[in-house]
């Protein structure tokens, strides 16, 4: 009994200690950016949306915050394609070098983002796209690849062996049993690795600091440029817009998929 | 031409996957209507068999023919086939009613008519109401119905099974035997099932076809089957049977005697090639045997033997003994006795007497000789 009753304690101590570790920055940045004061505290003094307010008004902020939006519309629609086709290949379909292009196409997990974003950086400079946004999408794609892979990959895994020949024993050619069963049985793969991908490329800071000058810089760029001269709320702020579009990606992925599906397959 | 041609028909067909022969010579008619089973332990190639029936693979040789037309270049979307797999393979991301409604989609049936359909089949498989459900909120049973209705609802020529039941429990199975078979009586859709399932091959087919390693062993209807069995392996592949190898001594016509141990016993072949002196294999089922305490019941039996209770096991219906003879060389023989209410069990390391008949005793040449 009290053995169980230990257990009970020890664990539930432990999930809070992890709860509050993980959510205490989060819930800092959310009070510190209601301040009616100048500058970034806890407790904040006295509540006002004044620095939301700076924010709107700020057009720096405002044009990197578009800007992060293109580079990760942009990412995220080169990926799914990508990494769906790439993934199915890969676990479903019998092709040549099978090995060598799955190890190939996750080498961006191997190499640091130091690295990556140098090597694009250059690469980008030699064929003089660099300095453009669009590229930035592409970077960024590259690099995350593998999560779109994984995302898929954990999908079809679960899949039955047989679907495709269940579809053609149906009467399916091989187009329609792809269309009509094999891609929309891996939605929910899909759709995890989209999201999975738009926030990780809304979020990339290293690789985007090399792509990017100072007309395109993106938000994570332009916020560690403006903690470099003086941070006040309106970082604070702009921390709390980046919450709120991670909350509602995860309150997407819950609505298209469902929570509990998406944790099963990791 | 007075018999309608068979919906089924295999020429010879043999697989190789690489150097592995996993169908060998295999050839079968089957007339419409009617249910086939093909039963063999896990590996021997049953679903590869099936494989060829569908479509999904080519035979390396020998020819399919499907209502009297060769297959081999017809593509699996364009036979009337309907096939239960394994793991049934339903289409996760559809409701039960849309898994039923596809195969009438792609087969372009009047939009208009397939609600009506669907509806029908649901009924046959007992699933009214259910066409909303998602897949993953049907149990095991229901999801089987569902593979079935969706393997029948457009009419197939053939239906064909890969074991679906094999992941259900007992009773489920049992249930789902019964319940397959009532679904193809009602509809008369000529089918061929698989299994390693030696029970739901007596109980679901009209031919039994026991194959190994690829190679047809037997094929037979259930009662001939069981009754005559062709080989050692059929034999012990169906029902509980005790091996025994001898060498045979005195051969008249189909009675042979076989020297076991320091015994001669009785038994009967089939097999006319079997010479004196010859080793031999002999196959004795269970429920031919009688047991009795020690002293007793000897003279109405053709061969008979003292034992040694090894093992018994209360079946509720039966009790299941394992004996063991010496004179045999240890051989441990199985022996059932039925309703035991009226008599005492006998217990282990109690000693008995055996006894059966010369024509219970199936005696074959010895496979590797
Ligand atoms: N695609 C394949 N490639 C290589 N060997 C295979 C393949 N499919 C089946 N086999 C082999 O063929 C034999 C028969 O397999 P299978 O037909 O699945 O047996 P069963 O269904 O009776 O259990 C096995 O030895 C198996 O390993
Ligand atoms: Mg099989």
């Amino acid at each position: 009994m009290t053995g169980a009753r230990g257990k009970t304690i020890v664990l539930w101590s432990i999930v809070w200690f992890n709860l509050i570790a993980l959510s205490l920055p989060t819930i800092i940045i959310l009070g510190a950016s209601f301040t009616s004061g100048d500058i970034v505290r806890f407790p904040p003094d006295g509540l006002s949306l004044k620095w939301y307010a700076r924010l709107w008004l700020l057009d720096d902020f405002k044009d990197a915050f578009l800007r992060t939006l293109y580079v990760s519309v942009i990412c995220t629609i080169v990926s799914i394609p990508a990494g769906t086709l790439a993934a199915l290949a890969l676990t479903r379909y019998r092709i040549r070098f099978r090995t060598a292009i799955q190890v190939y196409l996750l080498l961006p997990f191997t190499i640091p983002l130091v690295v990556s974003g140098l090597g694009m950086m250059i690469v980008f400079g030699e064929v003089r796209i660099l300095g453009q946004l669009w590229p930035v999408g592409i970077g960024l794609c590259c690099i995350n690849l593998p999560f779109m892979m994984w995302a898929v990959s954990a999908t079809v895994n679960a899949l039955d062996n047989n679907l495709e020949n269940a579809a053609a024993n149906c009467g399916a050619p091989p187009l329609q049993a792809f269309l009509t069963v094999t891609l929309p049985a891996v939605m929910p793969g899909v759709i995890t690795g989209a999201l999975l991908m738009f926030i990780l490329a809304f979020n990339e800071f290293l690789v985007s600091l090399f792509l990017t000058d100072a007309r395109i810089v993106t938000l994570p760029v332009s916020i560690y440029n403006s903690i470099r001269s003086v941070i006040t709320p309106d970082l604070a702020a702009v921390s709390v817009v980046y919450i709120v579009i991670a909350l509602f990606a995860v309150w997407l992925l819950d609505r298209l998929v469902g929570l509990e599906l998406f944790l099963k397959s990791k | 031409m007075t018999s309608p041609l068979p919906v089924v028909e295999l020429r010879d067909v043999s697989k190789s996957f690489g150097n592995v022969r996993a169908v060998k010579n295999v050839s079968f008619t089957l007339p419409r209507g009617s249910v086939l089973t093909i039963l063999g332990p896990s590996g021997c190639g049953k679903t590869t068999l099936l494989r060829m029936i569908a479509g999904f693979d080519a035979p390396t040789s020998g020819e399919i023919f499907i209502q009297g037309q060769p297959v081999s270049s017809v593509p699996p979307y364009q036979r009337s086939i309907g096939m239960v797999f394994q793991k049934l393979a339903l289409f996760p991301h559809m409701t039960a009613a849309e898994n039923i409604a596809y195969p009438l989609k792609m087969r372009r049936y009047d939009p208009a008519t397939i609600p009506g359909r669907v509806e029908r089949y649901l009924q046959i498989v007992q699933l009214s109401g259910m066409g909303t459900r998602r897949i993953h909120e049907l149990s095991g049973g229901q999801q089987q119905r569902v593979a079935i209705a969706r393997a029948l609802s457009f009419s197939p020529d053939l239906l064909l099974l890969d074991e679906p039941l094999s992941a259900l429990d007992k009773k489920l199975r049992e249930e789902m035997q019964l319940e397959f078979r009532r679904i193809q009586q009602e509809l008369a859709v000529t089918t061929i099932n698989v299994t390693h399932d030696q029970r739901e091959a007596l109980v679901m087919s009209d031919e039994i076809i026991v194959m190994s390693d690829g190679a047809v062993q037997q094929a037979a209807d259930p009662v001939r089957l069981y009754r005559e069995p062709s080989s050692r392996f059929v034999a012990s592949f169906i029902g509980l049977t005790s091996l025994l190898t001898g060498r045979a001594t005195k051969i008249q016509a189909m009675d042979v005697a076989i020297q076991v141990g320091n015994m001669v016993l009785k038994g009967r072949t089939a097999d006319e090639t079997i010479q004196n002196g010859a080793w031999v294999e002999c196959a004795l089922r269970a429920e031919q045997v009688r047991i009795f305490p020690a002293g007793k019941g000897f003279a109405e039996f053709d061969n008979a033997l003292e034992g040694v209770v090894d093992q018994q096991i209360f079946e509720g219906d039966r009790m299941v003994y394992q004996v063991r003879c010496p004179a045999l060389g240890d051989a441990p023989i199985f022996v059932f006795d039925h309703d035991p209410a009226h008599h005492q069990f006998h217990q282990k390391d109690d000693s008995v007497r055996i006894g059966w008949n010369a024509q219970d005793l199936l005696v074959y040449a010895c496979s590797d000789a």
